[in-house]
């Protein structure tokens, strides 16, 4: 907790992690400030997704601390850290494929239990992806790539969290609505919600993150601010260059 | 002769029935990809808190039934609490090997409380029949299609409309997702098994005032055909299994009404051998998929088998050899000898369920074709005992190979349902093929065992011969297992993709160990007809299927040696103890619960 | 003298809406090597799959020196001299090392080479429990071949030869796999990813191995992310992006490719890299 400055919301401190016997984090430690962005980047198999399992409670690291808002998450089940105020965008949406649009960014509200505030949020998402409007009947399952998109992120604002955390949310999708994703993600955002997501593609990821930390085979390799990574070359090297770029 | 609205009516009736029981078994399966083998025991405990409810406590037919349900629900929750909660960690094998254990331990505790003997369930309704159409209905008909009505409508406002319903369809179709919703998934399965129970409970309780009449061999009977309705209407697909209920349903009353009764279940197999084949996702899945990738080894438990010397081995050999000569009672010899058939039985499914990991539940069957083509080889045939018996074991080998085959292609779970369904049409057909089995009268005077002319009936002659016999079959097996062949069969278990990238054919290895495994099961089968001079469609029943998956797992899987320690320990320990023979199968399912959660392993270890 | 050794032609297999292989061409020379590469769930291990036999196209054609492999089983395949590796490491966990690559040997045992039904299996049966002599030597032969192959990764798995594979490190699992593929002397070699998880160190290692295995003459398909490693290795390399191929070329060529940079780093990057430059 050293590490992480006063304002962090969540830091991730030290933390190593293993599958097996294969380490997947080498003293990883990670800050989100309140109110930003923060992108973790990295290529395959760099331990991003892990990261992401690691915040949830999905995964538990063998060493090291996970916090949020000042108390440590680990030892917490999944439930737990979600009524903390951590909601998820998983890699690959991971909607409910078989129920209703209606019912996936419903099921967000798990946690919660204002019945009338909660249909008054439900408005609020079709103010804020109106194209779900439409489709609120429809099986989740049926969407586009772009439209599940937008219902996982609805989902994940329904639990009115202070954090969300994004695994991969442009991935797949066509250029149009990565756009829009992207600037949904700022839109949440400037209301006050923080953001950690990982990402593959630098350089939309660079294009809204406060923050950027840069992973690799489970170390983290370059840090620093959003607009001082986008002009460094070492990003370019850390995806095609191999393992000589840090 | 009734009419065919009459059968209709029947099947739609008994289908309701399943319905109930199936419906639990999608819940369960939908949330924790579970078969769940104890279903058919809490049908059975709902049965009799209906019977002391109405015939002791004479409470009035609402009251039985909200009673029922909510005994019911209470033995499913510690159930999920107690038995299965503990394994959410554990390897895929463990939970299944558990419900096992739970199932038998429900249905002993249930017939130590209220013994084996039937009981009336008098329905507390009037006795009439109203006439429609060209056929008949009672109330308890109309009461019945309206249990199974309410509850389906009751589910889906619940599954559709409470927060927890809408956990649950969440869990079913992600898990993962679901808890990052925010979605307490012990909380989910604890009401998941509440429900199924509930439902499985009235469930039993309808149909024993349906038949008026209860007995616990209704318990394998109503987990096998909400088996059946489940896997026909898709595997936690919940409207499916109320389909699939309705269609089994209809499919046994239309064949008991052409073919009659005795034949009722053996349709019912039937229809989940040919839809487990053609359809192994039942008949509504979707378009084929992402094929699926199964983490390796993950089904049986890593372990390091203990290694014994061979000089404590041929030590140990040598002592059982001599022990006739030594001053022991009858009584030891006598229970040795059931040690060493059951230990040839253990060899032979330690092989297929261990080695190759195809945990078959219907292994008594390949007693069966082996005892009955032994007996009927010595008996029609005059051909000399010993001869006989090798006969059992080439028919066993052959015949069953055969029958099992259409499993080949199945995993997991599956695998054990294919088995155990397989299982009973062996017995089904023993059953109904009287012409050369002799039907419900079953075989008398098999000759007794001999060899050479000579007959073995001092129990000194007959602990040698077997003894002999079981110690060739473990040489032959420990020699298979150190072959190229004990090598392919144990890749197939740990990982069946990897091993058909690398030229294994399923098809051929799994033929091959049930072959081996058969010979050994047949060969007991055999020996045991000619003991016992008489022998039914019952002598080899489930419960030794299970009795011997049992000792496997002792054992530890796939060890041959285990084999024979564990048929050892299970045979002779309650000896030792002199535990009373009742008590005796309600504490194999007690070792077999103990064993996964405390030594899945088992006592020399996986090899 | 090039002889191609094989050749997918329109390959393409669909999942549910995803197109997870769209229509990818792709010829291979013996001798050669070809990495494919391209961001995750790009198609890459789908198409090893569809190459293998372990799962089928629902369109095109593969060929394998100039037959045609088009849905055959996987069995059938491994017979044909085409062996894999598997991105997750798919050894036999309760197997010892050396009986994990003796398995690779399988397709090469004369006691499963009759293929007729029922007769076939049943003489191996019997051939596996008679052992005659020329059972022993062959098997004693191949403890002995397992062992040269072994030795190729230096002192890395020959210590651990008579361990559980479920007890090895993952590093040492991708090596079991790797050793358990050449056990089936293969005339096409695919690797997923050989070097996931593997340290610095490892990887180059891993990176001197298939150099000699290529310098030997074995054809081989590589997927894999170490950028420096596939260009080091490879005499060609395919982008895939979204189950279609984007790019293809020597390892030069396709790196300075925007539309490659495009697919791993985005547009915005790569223009302002480009301006950079």
């Amino acid at each position: 907790m050293t590490n992480s400055p006063p304002d962090a919301l969540l830091a991730l401190t030290n933390v190593n992690t293993f599958y097996g016997q294969a380490q997947v984090h080498f003293d990883l430690s990670i800050s989100v400030p309140r109110g930003h962005i923060v992108c973790l980047l990295g290529g395959n198999a760099s331990g991003k997704s892990t990261t992401m399992k690691i915040i949830l409670g999905l995964v538990k690291p063998r060493s090291g601390d996970v916090t949020f808002d000042g108390a440590s998450l680990l030892g917490l089940t999944t439930p737990q850290i979600v009524r903390r105020g951590i909601a998820s965008v998983p890699e690959a949406r991971r909607l409910f494929a078989d129920m209703t649009v209606r019912e996936n960014i419903l099921m967000g509200a798990f946690v919660r239990d204002d019945r009338e505030a909660i249909a008054q949020d439900l408005d609020k998402m079709l103010t804020l992806f109106p194209k779900l409007g439409q489709r609120l009947s429809q099986r989740a399952g049926s969407l586009s790539g772009g439209e599940q998109q937008m219902v996982a992120m609805a989902r994940a604002l329904m639990s009115r969290p202070r954090m969300i955390v994004m695994d991969e949310p442009t991935m797949g999708l066509s250029p149009l609505y990565v756009d829009r994703v992207l600037e949904l993600i700022r839109t949440i955002n400037r209301e006050g919600v923080s953001v950690f997501m990982v990402e593959q593609n630098a350089s939309l990821a660079l294009e809204i993150a406060h923050e950027a930390y840069v992973l690799q085979t489970g170390k983290i390799v370059l840090s620093g601010s959003a607009r001082a990574l986008k002009d460094d070359p070492r990003i370019r090297d850390a995806y095609l260059g191999g393992s000589e770029a840090a | 002769m009734s009419s065919w609205l009459d059968y209709t009516i029947n099947g739609l009736i008994v289908g309701n029935v399943y319905a109930l029981v199936a419906v639990g078994l999608a819940l369960i399966f939908g949330v924790s990809r579970l078969i769940n083998f104890a279903q058919g025991s809490i049908y059975l405990v709902g049965a009799y808190i209906g019977w002391v409810a109405v015939v002791q406590l004479h409470t009035p037919l609402p009251l039985t039934i909200i009673v029922v349900a909510v005994a019911a629900a209470l033995v499913g929750l510690i159930i999920e609490r107690f038995g299965l909660r503990p394994l959410q960690n554990s390897v895929r094998i463990a939970p299944l090997l558990a419900t096992i254990g739970i199932s038998f331990v429900l249905d002993q505790l249930v017939m130590l409380t209220f013994s084996p003997n039937p009981r009336a369930l008098p329905s507390q309704l009037p006795d009439v029949r109203f006439q429609i159409g060209g056929g008949t209905i009672g109330p308890l008909d109309l009461l019945i299609a309206g249990v199974g009505i309410t509850s389906a409508l009751l589910l889906f406002v619940f599954l559709r409309y409470s927060k927890l319903g809408w956990a649950i369809r969440a869990t079913a179709q992600d898990r993962d997702a679901a808890m990052q919703m925010g979605v307490d998934v012990n909380r989910v399965n604890q009401a998941v098994f509440g429900i199924a129970a509930a439902l499985g409970g009235v469930s039993g309780l309808l149909v024993g005032m349906y038949y008026n009449q209860i007995d616990t061999a209704m318990s394998l009977q109503a987990t096998l055909k909400g088996v059946v309705a489940e896997v026909v209407g898709g595997a936690g697909n919940v409207p499916g299994a109320v389909i699939g209920s309705l269609l089994l349903g209809l499919v046994e009353s239309y064949g008991v009404a052409v073919f009659g009764t005795s034949y009722r279940n053996l349709f019912a197999f039937l229809l989940l051998v040919v839809v487990l084949v053609l359809r192994p996702n039942g008949l509504f899945a979707s378009a084929r998929q992402a094929p699926p990738e199964p983490l390796t080894g993950t089904f049986i438990a890593p372990s390091r088998p203990v290694r014994i010397p061979r000089w404590a081995l041929l030590v140990a050999t040598g002592i059982f050899a001599i022990l006739p000569l030594l001053p022991v009672s009858f009584y030891v010899l006598q229970t040795l000898i059931n040690a060493w058939l059951l230990g040839m039985l253990a060899l032979s499914l330690t092989l297929v369920a261990g080695t190759i990991g195809q945990v078959s539940l219907g292994h008594a069957a390949l007693l069966a074709i082996g005892a009955y083509t032994s007996a009927l080889l010595s008996l029609t045939f005059a051909v000399p005992v010993g001869l006989a018996i090798i006969g059992g074991g080439l028919m066993s080998a052959a015949l069953g190979t055969a029958l099992i085959s259409p499993s080949f292609r199945l995993r997991g779970h599956y695998v054990s349902i294919a088995t155990l369904a397989i299982g009973e049409i062996v017995s089904l057909v023993i059953l109904n093929w009287e012409s050369v089995t002799r039907g419900p009268i079953g075989i008398s005077g098999i000759p007794p065992l001999s060899l050479a002319g000579y007959e073995l009936v001092s129990p000194i002659s007959i602990y040698c011969f077997s003894f002999i016999v079981m110690v060739v079959l473990a040489l032959l097996q420990g020699r298979l297992l150190g072959s190229h062949l004990g090598r392919s069969f144990r890749a197939i278990r740990d990982d069946d993709i990897a091993a058909r990238a690398y030229g294994l054919s399923l098809n051929r290895y799994k033929s091959l160990a049930f072959i081996f495994g058969g010979f050994a099961a047949g060969v007991s089968g055999g020996i045991a007809a000619h003991l016992y001079s008489y022998i039914n469609h019952e002598t080899f029943n489930t419960q030794q299927s299970i009795l011997a998956l049992t000792v496997v797992i002792l054992g530890g899987l796939g060890n041959v040696v285990g084999a024979i320690v564990g048929a050892v320990a299970l045979v002779g320990l309650p000896e030792v103890f002199r535990i009373a023979a009742e008590y005796r199968i309600l504490i194999y399912g007690i070792v077999l619960l103990l064993l996964v959660r405390f030594r899945p392993q088992g006592l020399l270890g996986t090899m | 003298m090039s002889t191609t050794m094989l050749s997918l032609h329109a390959l393409t297999r669909r999942f549910g809406g995803l197109t997870a292989v769209d229509a990818i061409d792709l010829d291979l020379a013996k001798g050669e090597l070809i990495s494919i590469i391209g961001p995750n769930g790009a198609g890459k291990t789908t198409l090893f799959n569809l190459v293998t036999g372990l799962d089928r196209p629902d369109a095109g054609t593969v060929r394998f020196e100039g037959l045609d492999i088009t849905g055959l089983s996987p069995e059938r395949l491994a017979a044909e001299g085409i062996a894999r590796t598997f991105q997750l490491g798919r050894v036999f966990g309760n197997l010892s090392v050396m009986d994990n690559v003796l398995i690779g040997a399988h397709t090469r045992l004369r006691a499963v080479k009759p293929a007729v039904p029922v007769i076939g299996p049943l003489l191996e049966l019997g051939l596996a429990l008679l052992r005659p002599a020329s059972v022993k030597a062959e098997e004693e032969r191949l403890r002995e071949e397992v062992k040269v192959i072994l030795a190729r990764f230096g002192e890395r798995l020959l210590p651990r030869i008579d361990q559980p594979a479920y007890s090895l490190s993952y590093a040492n699992r991708r090596r079991v796999e790797i050793a358990r593929a050449l056990a089936l002397r293969p005339r096409l070699l695919l690797l997923d990813e050989p070097t996931a998880g593997m340290n610095p160190t490892e990887t180059t290692e891993m990176q001197g191995l298939v150099a000699e295995l290529k310098a030997e003459g074995l054809t081989i398909l590589l997927i894999e992310h170490k950028l420096e490693m596939v260009m080091r290795l490879s005499d060609r390399v395919i982008v895939m992006d979204e189950g279609k191929k984007i790019a293809e070329g020597p390892g030069e060529a396709v790196r300075g490719d925007p539309k490659v940079i495009e697919a791993y780093l985005g547009h915005g990057l790569t223009t302002k890299q480009e301006s950079a430059a």
